[in-house]
């Protein structure tokens, strides 16, 4: 346990320093004026003229060399100082731990929602592999899985928002708004994983473990509920951590076409305007988040399969 | 008295091939029954019959009576009710048949406590107090993987108990133990015989002579001989039952002995001591191996056995005294047989195909295959089966073939016939032994039977 939270923390730092560097390395390898960029997020497209690029350039230090820059930018890494954000002027610590919230909430209840669409589903299907019901959910999987996670937004939009009004189009602030954004992402989300669960159910079901509880005398439930849950949850759970590379990916757009105002969201408000401690402080928050979710799933591992906790 | 059992003209088909014919027995309370035969004759379809639980493509004719009372027409939900609470079968792998991530005591107690009715709480003691008279109550918080085999064995004997059944169906239970401990397993079923019936499925002819009682022999689906054990095992009639008692290691010829010669050994080791896990495994371990030289190393499982030989194959390196080699060899000259076939290979590529991998990675002549297929008594059809589809013994002398390709100095053998029957294993020993002769490589051989060992080997090394 005290190794796993070790290495994780370890991760942690490889991958602030990793990403924050690959982020400053494409920051500085954009075409056009950074300046010019900024100076139109402060003062609207319009007004911006070579004085008010200037006065930019001077106030943010933009014309160091990159060597400088970097080592100047590290510094402040390892002191845990993100900067001031360009264009509002706020840190972004405070802007990002304010997203940040927004983010965790939206991706716990997308994880929750894929559990609870992909569970029931996978088992089903696995309880019976090739029968109908399963060949029908390999088709919507595979085609679900085929869609960029927009599309699914889109259509999710058209239907509940804009032909059955059920839920809002997009935004913040009532519970609703939460569902559209959330069920985007655990479509996809439960398309793989279901049949990881199916894969699962089938294996564990046909395995000669369950055959002697039933030989025992336990009852195909008691059985299912005892030795089949926990042994199918074992690879599913650890399938989950693989999967939350696609739920980051995912957020960046879904949070994009809902509006929703968190990490996502920010990131790529802060790439159109250019507010480079904006970038790197919201990606190295993904980064990070990427680790933590990492972290929870190892330990969720750890607590369902004693066997690796032998060695 | 009404038998426990009763088979009539029972017959097992899938598709059009007959896996069983026409088989009768009776089982009495107070006598056990024992089915001897080599793998593949059938035998275990008879305990999935019984209970119930034969593949779906398979399909059956004749009568099962249990206590009078026809199985076979009784509906599903009947005979399943049956399970645990009259009749207890006894997995054939007890490591594959306990939960994988559940805890000794919990595997026994949750029948108490859900076939039973027992209180948790109640169940749990009752649970440990049935661990603890086997001797396995330091296990009860134990995995199925920290178990031996022994251990999994009694456990999985417990939880196929637990619910009260006392007509056992064994299906090869003492499969892959070793001797004390097979012993142990004889005894607890015999334990069991007072108030019981025990039905045993085997291929050791030793666990058949100390169970007693009624013996059948099978072959190929067909019963060959069928009476008192005793009498069989003394004066066999059948010809099948002839040679499979003359496949008993103690029947076999002594191999003849190595002409000495006075080239410098493969391998010396000086003084070695080894420890794994905090546990001294052994010490002061002197000896040299020749080329064309067999040793066998004797001792029961958990003696380290396998880690002298990963010393020896290198894996390890030793904590005190030295291991010296005539020359340098390469990783590939110093190779390992594994104690279960089909774990050594990949199962669902041809076999043929994975066979020439070996050849196309390593730059070998492949002339070589259908010499060697000859020389092991291998048929050239089964290259294009998978792992899956060849027996037991075959695909333990094509993993021979696919070490014997790289021309090695030094092979372990690690227990390389225990899972095999007695006619395939006293094949593979045969060939094993003339074919490391006839190439000069050094075997080492390791099993936990001493009678083989002692049979086989030209040194032989006791670890206790």
């Amino acid at each position: 346990m005290k190794s796993i939270l070790l290495n994780r923390l370890m991760q942690a730092v490889m991958v602030a320093w990793g990403v924050g560097t690959l982020t400053f390395i494409f920051m500085r390898t954009l075409p056009g004026d950074m300046a010019y960029r900024i100076a139109a997020g402060r003062y609207g497209q319009d007004n911006v003229t070579a004085e008010a690029a200037e006065l930019v350039r001077q106030e943010l230090n933009l014309d160091v060399s990159p060597w400088l820059a970097y080592l100047n930018w590290l510094w402040d890494l390892v002191q845990l100082n993100f900067g001031t954000s360009l264009i509002s002027g706020a840190p972004v610590i405070h802007e990002v731990q304010h997203q940040l919230g927004h983010s965790l909430g939206l991706a716990f209840v997308a994880i929750l929602l894929s559990a609870i669409i992909a569970f029931p589903l996978g088992v089903l299907s696995g309880m019976r592999v090739g029968g109908l019901f399963d060949r029908c959910l390999l088709i919507i999987s595979a085609l679900l899985r085929a869609q960029p996670v927009f599309v699914i937004g889109l259509l999710l939009i058209l239907l509940f928002a804009v032909n059955w009004r059920i839920f809002p189009v997009a935004g913040f602030g009532t519970p609703a708004h939460i569902v559209l954004p959330a069920l985007a992402l655990a479509l996809v989300l439960a398309s793989v994983s279901s049949r990881v669960i199916r894969d699962s159910t089938h294996r564990v079901i046909h395995s000669s473990f369950y055959t002697f509880a039933r030989v025992k005398g336990l009852s195909a439930s008691q059985t299912f509920a005892r030795h089949g849950l926990r042994n199918l949850s074992v690879p599913v759970v650890a399938f989950m951590g693989i999967q939350l590379v696609g739920l980051i990916e995912g957020i960046v757009m879904v949070e994009s076409l809902f509006s929703w105002p968190g990490i996502g969201h920010g990131l790529a408000h802060a790439i159109f305007s250019r507010d480079v401690p904006m970038i790197q402080g919201t990606a190295l928050m993904m980064g990070l988040i990427f680790v933590c979710l990492n972290t929870v799933i190892d330990i969720a591992c750890y607590q369902l399969d004693p066997r690796g906790r032998l060695q | 008295m009404t038998p426990s059992i009763e088979v009539n003209e029972l017959s097992i088909f899938v598709g059009q091939q007959c896996l069983v014919e026409s088989l009768s027995l009776r089982l009495m309370q107070g006598t056990p029954l024992t089915i001897l035969g080599q793998t593949g004759s059938g035998k275990s379809l008879l305990a999935q019959a019984i209970m119930g639980l034969l593949p779906e493509e398979m399909s059956l004719q004749g009568e099962i009576l249990y206590e009078g009372q026809p199985l076979l027409t009784l509906p599903k939900a009947k005979r399943q009710a049956l399970w645990g609470r009259a009749l207890a079968m006894l997995p054939q792998e007890p490591w594959h048949a306990l939960d994988p991530v559940m805890k000794s005591q919990q595997q026994v107690a949750e029948v108490f406590e859900l076939v039973g009715g027992l209180e948790e709480e109640q169940a749990q003691d009752k649970a440990g107090q049935a661990l603890a008279e086997m001797g396995l109550a330091p296990a009860k918080d134990k995995i199925p993987s920290q178990l031996s085999g022994g251990m999994a064995q009694r456990l999985a004997f417990l939880a196929a108990t637990a619910a009260g059944g006392d007509l056992i169906l064994a299906d090869e239970p003492t499969k892959g133990l070793d001797y004390s401990r097979r012993d142990q397993i004889v005894a607890l079923l015999q334990s069991r015989l007072v108030n019981g019936s025990l039905l045993t499925i085997t291929h050791d002819v030793d666990v058949a002579r100390q169970l007693g009682g009624e013996l059948i022999v099978m072959c190929q689906g067909q019963v060959v001989e069928q009476g008192d054990a005793a009498t069989i095992l003394a004066h066999p009639q059948a010809d099948y039952t002839r040679q499979l008692l003359a496949a008993e290691p103690s029947s076999w010829n002594k191999v003849s002995a190595r002409t000495q010669s006075s080239a410098e050994p493969i391998v010396t080791l000086d003084k070695v001591a080894l420890s794994r896990g905090g546990n001294r495994l052994f010490s002061d371990l002197s000896f040299q191996l020749h080329a064309g030289e067999i040793l066998g190393i004797a001792g029961d499982s958990g003696t380290g056995k396998s880690s002298l030989g990963d010393l020896l194959l290198g894996h390890l390196q030793p904590d005190q005294g030295r291991i010296r080699y005539a020359e340098t060899y390469k990783r590939h000259q110093l190779l390992k047989l594994y104690q279960d076939p089909p774990a050594a290979f990949s199962p669902h590529i041809p076999l043929g195909r994975l066979l020439q991998e070996v050849i196309d990675l390593h730059g070998l002549d492949a002339a070589q295959i259908p010499r060697l297929m000859t020389r092991l008594k291998l048929s050239e059809g089964l290259l294009s089966r998978t792992a899956l589809e060849v027996s037991g013994g075959e695909l333990q002398r094509i993993a021979l073939l696919r070490i014997l390709l790289l021309k090695p100095v030094l092979l372990f053998a690690d227990e390389p016939t225990s899972r095999l029957d007695l006619i395939s294993a006293q094949r593979i020993m045969e060939l094993l032994v003339e074919v490391a002769r006839e190439e000069g490589c050094a075997l080492v051989l390791v099993s936990h039977d001493p009678i083989l060992v002692e049979k086989v080997c030209d040194q032989v090394i006791r670890i206790a």
